[in-house]
């Protein structure tokens, strides 16, 4: 890791150069253009080090984020890079607050030009980004001289009192470290002497602050391209050779060290390079561009170079434009490959936002007019300075991704977000209420049903996907007359069809569960809520072979539990399938429109095919075998609380005649219907078992109302056969002892008397009903007193007391005699009985007694 | 889709949910989503004592894979259309 080798060769340096200073350290008055260490201190090593208190008024206070930079996108990513500095910012313990700066004008009389910055109290991390180059730029000179002079001179000549703290990495023993590099200085009118070794950069940096911006401590060699470049740009850049060959060379030497961290950078970017072959050219350049931005004039300003014109009197940063509008420039970086260029330049250029213009600091064209500066410019350069190299340093790591999806990338993964969503909740093509109701139906009837709030009409969860995508829509359409935001737009259209596109790829070809790309690990697959992913992976054998013979063998039993329910189940899809239809009906046509009748008329032959399907499923029309121990398939299937509750649907969906046959299989197979069967309740018998009273109760629920409907429709005749049926086919003793079988009496004599009231019996009919009745009289009158479901106080006989009525207004006063004989007993004991009971439930029960009562012609009041 | 049909028509009705770690929670069921995650409302756990760390729970969030029961109140299945629904299908 770059920072790493830097820190390394960092400490290194320390360790090597703990010189003390010369021993002329107080005598005169310092030129070199230090700030107050307490101002400068850490920025030496690239952090913002301005109190908390100084960054509230500073220009650069407002912060990286505010400037209008192309990187706040990627500020989130600054958080795993820039975490030392704000940890420094938050860890900070504030003792530099209590600090007295009052008297900072004489830290450089103290300290021999400042040399004693860093403090050890504010020993900083070490950041990837410390400036070498620009810190030592201004005392380049002296300190190869200091080298030299530094081996002619005693070490322990010169105490100098908290000159220079180590950074924090470096061994404590060193802390006593004297030698400040800026010594010579002390000396009026020094002129360096340089030599050219660059055996000081590469192993005893000077790690003290400096008053010029410095690039990463580590060194790199250089090709001899690069050096060569460089000679020819310093040759450029000193017009009239205004400096000595051997600044030349120091020269040389710093850029050496300016072209260590762009050398690094390669290192950093290893996706630029590595993942992206297939990206176009110009998107490479653009990453380039992103990820290093060209130099900007920071270094030729500093070391007198070609650079921007600028002029000498204006404010020293107003010059310097943002990195992306910075002009490459090509007189200074010719003979740099287009990777190498001196990336880290660019850190010294800051925004313009955090400029100060109001300093009325001079440019600094040339490292000599630092020296010329007075105290507070000098400070207030210094102060920018390491602002500018922290937010160049942090522009460099949050540019680090920008460009890495070009906007094509950026709308495909858009494109795959918005295809899962559709597919995950539903489809956006969904929008009819058949599908909404295929897909939800429990909630959708049960909601119509029971008049639950729905939050909306069908409430589609399908409708998410599409609202997003027509919000999204609808908002860039707003800005419409705005000529990039109708691209915008459009592109929203273009991308809303194209993910219906793919959803209806999707839906038509659903084949691949899962996609494996190559080179990657692990397969993306397909799922969904409504196609999860299947965890057991079951070839299931082909229809045609397994469950044939299978099938064969259960229609050939026709009354086996299992093939009953299959039966059941049959009739139900039939009868779904019908009210599917009765949904899709097209409207009635008009006269004259042949399409519509044809639409009528299919329509009509579908839902006759059904019919029939049903017709078939119920197998009412199978033979009726008699004295057969199986019940009839019809019978079975009735026997089956499904059975029981499809009849009132099945119902809705026959013809009358259907429904006769119904009904006619039912009284002919009466006394062996289960719920007449099971009921059988005995004289002096306890009432048939709970299970055997819910079948009755359901059967009274769901199958006697629509008995009773046709019947009430009825044509006479049909009511005669039906009652000669009973009489003929069934135990009409036994039928009379249970409430359906009663019940079913009490149907066909009530309509009967109905139609005679009427009007509508002709005489021959009526005479045939009267023959049959009185068969059914004299049948029943012995058990009349039996029909009664046990004891008086064993609950509800009300069924009994309406049957008894439709006997007595159907009979003749003689057979109503005999009635009144037969339950004449009942009748007393319920009078009676009902005397002690509470006033409502007396009424009911003398209330029941009175049906029958009244239609005989008598009242119970009559009884006394 | 049948689950997350039905259960969305017992929104706002009294539930008891027992996870698959035993927990038993009884709340009124808020939400369901298709991946059958329930939100809960003025949730009661049942055998408090042995979860004390639940007796300031008051609403609760339950993925959807970690409930072992719902157990209903009878009166809000039609049971019918339940059916119904069931034969549909796919």
């Amino acid at each position: 890791m770059p920072q790493a080798a830097a820190l390394q060769n960092f400490v290194r340096s320390i360790r090597l150069s703990t010189h003390p200073p010369p021993p002329s350290f107080h005598s005169t008055p310092p030129f070199l253009p230090l700030p107050p260490f307490d101002q400068r201190g850490m920025s030496f090593f690239g952090f913002d080090t301005s109190l908390p208190r100084d960054r509230g008024r500073g220009p650069g206070a407002k912060g990286f984020f505010e400037n209008s930079d192309p990187f706040a996108q990627v500020a989130l990513a600054d958080k795993f890079v820039d975490g030392d500095a704000v940890d420094f910012e938050d860890t900070y313990d504030g003792l530099g607050d209590q600090l007295d700066d009052d008297q900072d004008e004489f830290n450089d009389d103290t300290f021999g030009g400042g040399g004693g910055g860093g403090g050890i109290g504010e020993a900083a991390p070490v950041g990837r980004d410390f400036d070498f180059f620009g810190r030592t730029a201004g005392v380049a000179d002296a300190i190869g001289e200091e080298q030299v002079r530094y081996s002619l001179q005693n070490p322990q000549s010169a105490p100098a009192p908290a000159q220079r703290a180590p950074p924090p990495a470096t061994d404590p023993t060193e802390s006593t470290s004297r030698r400040t590099g800026y010594e010579k200085y002390s000396e009026p009118g020094y002129i360096p002497d340089l030599q050219a070794k660059s055996s000081v950069w590469a192993q005893k940096v000077e790690p003290s602050p400096a008053p010029a911006p410095a690039p990463a401590p580590s060194r790199k060699i250089m090709s001899l391209e690069e050096v060569e470049a460089l000679e020819a740009q310093m040759r450029r850049g000193q017009p009239g050779g205004r400096l000595p060959p051997q600044q030349m060379q120091q020269i040389q030497q710093m850029q050496q060290m300016m072209a260590d961290p762009y050398q690094r950078h390669p290192q950093q970017f290893p996706t630029l390079s590595d993942g992206f072959h297939q990206l176009p050219p110009e998107l490479q350049a653009q990453l380039e561009k992103g990820g290093m931005p060209p130099p900007p004039p920071g270094m030729p300003e500093l070391y007198g170079g070609p650079g921007p014109a600028i002029p000498p009197g204006a404010p020293f940063l107003q010059n310097n434009l943002p990195p992306q509008n910075m002009p490459p420039q090509p007189s200074r970086h010719a003979g740099l490959p287009q990777g190498q260029r001196p990336q880290h330049m660019e850190q010294q250029l800051p925004p313009p936002s955090s400029r100060a213009p109001n300093n009325g600091l001079p440019v600094i064209t040339n490292p000599q007019q630092l020296l010329h500066l007075t105290e507070e410019q000098r400070n207030a350069y210094l102060v920018e300075d390491a602002k500018r190299a922290k937010r160049n340093h942090k522009i460099a790591l949050l540019s680090r991704g920008n460009g890495l999806m070009t906007p094509q990338d950026k709308n495909f993964i858009t494109r795959i977000q918005l295809q899962q969503l559709v597919a995950a909740a539903g489809n956006v093509a969904d929008a009819d209420p058949e599908a909404v109701l295929a897909e939800d139906f429990y909630y959708q009837v049960y909601s119509q049903i029971r008049g639950a709030p729905r939050q909306h009409p069908h409430q589609p969860l399908g409708h998410f996907a599409q609202t997003y995508l027509l919000q999204t829509g609808n908002r860039l359409g707003g800005n419409r007359h705005r000529n990039p935001l109708q691209g915008a737009d459009n592109h929203m259209q273009r991308m809303q069809q194209q993910v219906q596109r793919a959803v209806e790829a999707a839906k038509a070809k659903p084949k691949n569960k899962q996609l494996i790309i190559e080179g990657s690990l692990g397969k993306i697959s397909f799922s969904n809520a409504k196609a999860p992913k299947p965890m057991l992976n079951i070839k299931r054998p082909d229809s045609s072979e397994g469950p044939r013979p299978k099938k064969v063998q259960s229609e050939l039993s026709l009354s086996d539990r299992k093939s009953i329910l299959t039966n059941i189940e049959r009739v139900y899809s039939a009868l779904m399938s019908m009210e599917d239809m009765e949904r899709t009906m097209p409207p009635p046509p008009e006269e004259g429109d042949a399409e519509a009748i044809q639409k009528h008329m299919e329509w009509r032959q579908e839902l006759h095919g059904l019919n029939q399907k049903l017709w078939k499923a119920l197998k009412v029309m199978e033979p009726i075998v008699p004295n057969s121990t199986t019940p009839h398939p019809f019978i079975a299937f009735l026997s089956h609380a499904k059975g029981k509750k499809a009849i009132p649907r099945i119902f809705r969906h026959i013809d009358q005649e259907q429904r006769v046959t119904i009904l006619t299989m039912i009284v002919v197979h009466l006394d062996s219907l289960d719920v007449v069967r099971l009921a059988q309740s005995m004289p002096g018998e306890a009432q048939p078992s709970m299970a055997v009273r819910e079948t009755i109760d359901l059967f009274s629920l769901a199958v006697m109302p629509s008995l009773l409907q046709y019947v009430n429709e009825a044509p006479f005749n049909i009511i005669i056969g039906l009652l000669g049926l009973v009489i003929a086919q069934t135990h009409v003793q036994s039928v009379a002892r249970t409430k359906v079988g009663l019940g079913i009496l009490t149907m066909l004599l009530s309509r009967a008397e109905l139609v005679k009231e009427a009007g509508q019996a002709p005489e021959r009919d009526w005479q045939q009903w009267v023959e049959k009745f009185n068969v059914l009289f004299d049948t029943l009158e012995p058990v009349l007193a039996d029909i009664f479901p046990g004891s008086i106080n064993s609950g509800d006989d009300m069924y009994v007391w309406q049957f008894l009525a439709a006997v007595g207004i159907g009979a003749s006063p003689e057979q109503q005699q005999r009635l009144v004989i037969a339950v004449k007993d009942r009748v007393m004991e319920t009078v009676g009985y009902s005397k002690s009971l509470p006033a409502d439930m007396a009424s009911q029960r003398l209330g029941n007694v009175n049906l029958f009562m009244r239609a005989i012609g008598l009242d119970v009041e009559l009884l006394g | 889709m049948l689950f997350f049909s039905f259960f969305k028509t017992l929104t706002n009705q009294t539930v008891t949910i027992e996870l698959k770690n035993d927990i038993r929670v009884r709340g009124i069921l808020k939400s369901v989503d298709q991946y059958l995650n329930i939100k809960l409302d003025d949730v009661e756990v049942l055998d408090l004592a042995q979860y004390p760390h639940l007796s300031s729970v008051k609403n609760m969030f339950i993925r959807g894979s970690v409930v072992r029961y719902v157990m209903l109140p009878r009166s809000e299945v039609d049971v019918g259309l339940l059916e119904d629904a069931t034969r549909r299908g796919k």
